[in-house]
């Protein structure tokens, strides 16, 4: 029996539950100082001086540096060449500091908790410049400049916002518009960032930081340090989350670096929560401007999608995602005319990066909230406005009008499944039932349907992942993969791939990767690419390394490869009709090394999909929502683990109605973040969560021989809009079309009141 | 008592373990700057923040005498020890004082409530304490030793302004005397996340049922809590129902309390609160929320009083 498919057990957890992982943090360096840094405490001001003398008398201090000090190293490179490189961050701000958390300088001491005193000595003498915060206001750059140089507060735009056609909506009998937010949130992995650096004799940095792709993090260190890439090594210790924040390197990780190499001696640094919440990128942080036009017969004939992307600070990955929620902007539906535009804006906030989703769950709340405002308009059930404008099911590549290639989905059937499973006819009966009776407490079911794109490749190339799977003379076998685990259970699943083809035991079987020596290339783990392109390395490489091990064997045994057969079960080869006559793998590793190092390379990125269903119970006295029950079904292709599989639903689901509910990152007007700790950021915990219903569905890619597509996001993007629709809906009966997120109780409240008062204005006057 | 001199660089930081109650307040004396840590789930995060330098922490935890819990005799009042936890609220006291229990249960998570004592929630006077609107509406007072002796100071007394309470720098808290529960009691609170939140705001209430021929008439008490600069009484919703209940003998006929008398006894609740906006929420939200907190925590408590007097339900 195949053990692909069935529920083994994460082989990584053993080690976690009993010894514990190793984090960055727990990597001995001997004679390591510590680093800490002096951050912002205002969201905007030049920098008339600073002043580090007092903290350099303070006990332990061994140094202290200011941007000042950095001169000669290269000032990183935009993220995307269409960004004006006048916007690029200094790894400590010079002459400005353009957020609250910015490095501006860098104490370094023996112990950590000396430099948490020494930081507090450093005088920062500034001269306050107005805050940048609303990005409408720095759109129009009225009240001030982050970058004068630059010319603008816009970063970068998508598409041509003056060629939208006025014509667009032309011929519907209903048009509806609607400006939402979408909210920033902080992506708060449970190990906050750190690194630790040393340089060898030879002038070569060894670095270990946790991230989401050594190789990524190495080019990004040596670029910041203005060095060869061959002189970086980056090992990935264990990795306690990242949701997008830890992919390449951050200007931290290379000052720690940089400290290292000045000093000439280690330094390492780990990160606070409160310093994670203001300095680790955030993520999401759209204004949307959706409108969508059709029939009453529930046919929508035009949706544009109009976006203002708050980059915060520095252009980092952020003020690229409106190019990801442009290219998802019309999902899984047939519209017949799509436009969508964007700009990207700096303020003064934290720099905004990858985020779970990335662009695309943006995307997903954008047309999902057009659909229910639309239903709402025409006094359609959302469902059947979804059924009647999606996708039909497609075998072939769908291309849409963006330039995406579907690879293959059948949005109905997700729906479909997704009202059955649960019983969505009943809970309408259940939903009227409480609108007569008219209580305090009335329900809620709302929906989304999503398709996202995962796996795609770089702008050097396709997608792509290489594998080495190494057979040893003991009977075990080491995999090198281009992946970078960080919870999702590579281990245990490139183990069952490589299991699968050789017919060695899992525990014989040990993954490595994440040291840019032991494997110098790799995409790492983000954009849900690992299974359908790591693991599919994975495979091939075994399935290559039974031939050439078929080649080995023939010539031991004196007999055509043809006529031999593989047994797996036995990991041996033996001659057809006489298996008796057989030479083992672990037999022809002792007598020359057997290992094969491939590269997969995939058609294009792959597009799972799928449908959620959330039921809320709203208290319309109070204004709180709670969360009853999340149906869903996640379309992601062949599943090679359901429990890995069903793990990443589960925290997806999670994370995505923790968006849609509870979490938000806030400033006040002046860009004093507001949200700097978990009492304030309403972080998700498990009692905010029902237990999900999963439903299964599973349309394979053919862009892989696993058939697998992405799981990683999926999730996270079908369930903020299943959330607030299902929110909204609770309260449609009362006037209420919309409540931004977080749908917290004083939202929800408002909501109320300002619906009310509406209707009181529409009644007849007497 | 064990001294422990803490820390380096002549910035030592001193810390005294008393064992005993007498040694506790000599200690406080000797040091009236020393903070005194029970739990530490607020001492141990401003210290974190860096919010506070004590020169001296005064640890109470292995002091006996605050930890326990008892019924005086007689006058039906429950002294409870500073050192008292959430928990043991929880698993102890929910028969005796079900206000203050059901309060316990909303307070943080497992940890916190291990941890985190009624001493501590006085002593960090927190506008958000979630014990401090039970403990106004049940009327209790906070016990304070010193060297120079014993005082009682009503709660409603007890807390001056955002984090300062009425104890002198050489005073400990030893006890809360909580008038052992008369009637139904209610807690509501409301809160961004259903675990690990401060609280918006929350309402607390205990009624105190007319005792036939002793002349007592019946009384209502009421506690605000997280809506002001301090922990707040709503003294005319408490009066205006107490006024009603006795005037329509609905203590003796426990009959349904009309939905104006609800509605009204919320709008005097709200109108006592004097709420900020903040990051978690509006003035006017909290005024709103609270005022359904009240309507709420009323019709609770008036329902379970009337079971206890065998109405029936359609009364
Ligand atoms: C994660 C988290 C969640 C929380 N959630 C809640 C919540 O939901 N509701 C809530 O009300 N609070 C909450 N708190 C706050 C805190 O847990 C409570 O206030 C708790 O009651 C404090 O008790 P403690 O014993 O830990 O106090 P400590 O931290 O030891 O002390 C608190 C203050 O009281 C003083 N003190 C302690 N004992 C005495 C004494 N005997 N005499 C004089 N002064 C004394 C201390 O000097 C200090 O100023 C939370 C805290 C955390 C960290």
């Amino acid at each position: 029996m195949s053990i692909l498919g069935t529920r083994v057990l994460r082989t990584e957890d053993p080690r976690f539950l009993t010894a514990g992982g190793v984090y960055t943090a727990d990597v001995a360096l001997p004679g390591a100082c510590h680093v800490q840094f002096v951050r912002s405490a205002v969201a905007h001001a030049r920098i008339r001086a600073v002043d580090v003398s007092a903290a350099l008398q303070a006990p332990g201090v061994i140094a202290a540096f200011t941007g000042a000090d950095l001169g000669g190293l290269p000032l990183p490179s935009p993220v995307s060449r269409r960004i004006s490189a006048e916007m690029a961050q200094p790894l400590l701000a010079r002459d400005v500091v353009r957020y609250v958390g910015e490095p501006l300088a860098v104490v370094v001491t023996d112990a950590a908790y000396q430099g948490e005193d020494a930081a507090d000595l450093v005088d920062v003498d500034h001269q306050m410049l107005p805050a940048v915060i609303d990005p409408e206001q720095a759109a129009a750059g009225a009240s001030g400049l982050l970058f004068p140089g630059a010319g603008s507060n816009i970063a970068a735009t998508f598409g041509d916002a003056a060629g939208l056609r006025p014509d667009l909506f032309d011929g519907c009998d209903v048009v509806v518009s609607r400006t939402i937010v979408n909210q920033r949130v902080a992506p708060a992995p449970m190990e906050a960032r750190a690194a630790a650096a040393t340089w060898d004799p030879g002038g070569r940095l060894t670095a270990w930081i946790p991230n989401q792709g050594a190789q990524d993090t190495r080019a990004a260190l040596a670029a910041m340090l203005g060095i060869d890439p061959a002189q970086v090594r980056v090992i990935t210790p264990d990795v306690g989350g990242a949701f997008g924040a830890k992919f390449g390197a951050d200007p931290e990780h290379a000052l720690v670096c940089w400290v290292a190499r000045r000093l000439g001696r280690p330094a390492r640094w780990a990160e606070t929560r409160a310093e994670n919440l203001v300095a680790m990128t955030h993520g999401r942080a759209q204004r949307q401007t959706v409108t969508i036009g059709g029939s009453r017969d529930g046919t929508v004939a035009a949706y544009r999608l109009e976006i203002l992307q708050d980059a915060g600070a520095y252009p980092r990955f952020g003020a690229v995602l409106p190019a990801a929620t442009i290219l998802m902007a019309p999902g899984p539906y047939a519209f017949g005319r799509v436009e969508a535009v964007a700009r990207s804006v700096v303020t003064n906030t934290t720099p905004v990066g990858a985020y779970r989703g990335a662009g695309r769950p943006e995307a997903t709340a954008a047309v999902e909230r057009a659909i229910d405002l639309f239903a709402a308009e025409i006094v359609m059930d959302p469902a059947e406005v979804r059924r009647k404008n999606l996708l039909p099911r497609f075998t072939e590549p769908h291309t849409t009008a963006f330039g995406a290639v579907y690879d293959s989905g059948d949005y109905p059937a997700a729906l479909a499944k997704v009202l059955d499973a649960a019983g969505y006819s009943g809970l309408r009966d259940e939903q009227a039932r409480r609108r007569a009776a008219g209580g305090a407490v009335q329900l809620g079911i709302g929906l989304s349907c999503y398709v996202e794109i995962t796996g795609p490749g770089v702008e050097a190339g396709g997608p792509s992942e290489n594998a080495t799977v190494e057979i040893h003379p003991d009977g075990s076998a080491t995999i090198l993969t281009g992946t970078s685990p960080h919870g999702q259970g590579h281990a245990t699943v490139w183990a069952m791939l490589a299991s699968e083809e050789l017919g060695i035991p899992l525990g014989e079987i040990t993954m490595k990767w994440g040291d840019t020596d032991l494997v110098p290339e790799g995409g790492g783990t983000g954009g849900s690419r690992s299974l359908q392109q790591g693991g599919a390395a994975v495979q091939q490489a075994a399935r290559e390394l039974v031939s050439l091990a078929r080649q080995r064997a023939a010539r031991q045994l004196e007999a055509s490869p043809a006529d031999l057969v593989f047994d797996a079960g036995r990991s041996a080869f033996a001659v057809a009709g006489d298996p008796d006559i057989s030479v083992p793998l672990t037999a022809l590793a002792a007598s020359e090394r057997l290992a094969v190092r491939t590269v997969f390379r995939a058609p294009g990125p792959t597009f799972p999909f799928g449908a959620h269903l959330a039921v809320v119970e709203v208290d319309t006295e109070t204004g709180k929502a709670v969360l009853r029950r999340v149906v869903t079904v996640d379309d992601a292709g062949t599943v090679i683990n359901p429990t890995l599989a069903e793990g990443q639903r589960h925290g997806g689901i999670a994370q995505g109605a923790a968006q849609a509910f509870l979490e938000e990152f806030s400033y006040d007007a002046d860009g004093n973040p507001l949200t700097t700790t978990f009492a304030d950021y309403a972080f998700v915990s498990a009692t905010e969560m029902p237990s999900f219903e999963l439903a299964d569905m599973a349309t394979p890619t053919r862009y892989n021989p696993l058939g697998a597509k992405g799981i990683g996001e999926a999730a996270t993007i079908g369930a903020t809009p299943a959330v607030q629709n299902a929110i909204v809906d609770a309260l449609a009966h009362l006037g209420v079309r919309h409540v931004d997120m977080p749908a917290s109780p004083q939202r929800i409240w408002e909501a109320l009141q300002a619906a009310s008062v509406a209707g009181r204005a529409q009644q007849p006057q007497t | 008592m064990t001294r422990l001199s803490l820390g380096k660089h002549g910035k030592a930081m001193e810390f005294l373990q008393p064992t005993t109650l007498a040694e506790a307040i000599e200690a406080k004396a000797a040091h009236p700057g020393a903070v005194p840590i029970a739990g530490g789930t607020d001492v141990m995060v401003e210290i974190n923040f860096d919010m506070r330098r004590p020169g001296a922490l005064l640890d109470l935890t292995r002091v006996p005498e605050l930890t326990c819990w008892e019924q005086a005799s007689g006058d039906g009042v429950v002294r409870l020890g500073a050192g008292v936890t959430y928990a043991r609220l929880i698993a102890e006291l929910g028969g005796l004082l079900p206000g203050l229990a059901m309060a316990a249960r909303t307070v943080g998570s497992p940890q916190i409530r291990n941890r985190g004592t009624i001493g501590g929630n006085l002593g960090a006077a927190s506008p958000a304490g979630d014990c401090h609107p039970v403990l106004l509406a049940a009327g209790a007072a906070v016990q304070a030793a010193s060297v120079r002796g014993t005082r009682l100071i009503p709660v409603a007394e007890f807390f001056l302004a955002p984090k300062r309470n009425a104890l002198h720098s050489d005073e400990l808290i030893t006890s809360v005397l909580v008038p052992r529960a008369r009637g139904p009691q209610q807690f509501a609170k409301i809160g961004t996340r259903n675990a690990m939140v401060i609280a918006v705001c929350a309402f607390a209430l205990e009624l105190r049922p007319a005792r036939v021929g002793s002349g007592d008439e019946g009384s209502v008490g009421t506690g605000i809590g997280s809506a002001g600069p301090t922990p707040l009484r709503a003294p005319a919703a408490e009066e205006f129902l107490a006024g009603v209940l006795a005037d329509a003998g609905l203590w003796e006929s426990a009959g349904p309390l009309p939905d104006p008398v609800l509605r009204r006894f919320a709008e005097l609740a709200a109108a006592a609160a004097r709420p900020i906006d903040d990051v978690r929420g509006t003035a006017a939200y909290r005024r709103h929320a609270l005022a359904v907190l009240a309507r709420r925590t009323l019709a609770w408590a008036w329902d379970s009083y009337r079971a206890g007097r065998g109405a029936s339900r359609c009364g």
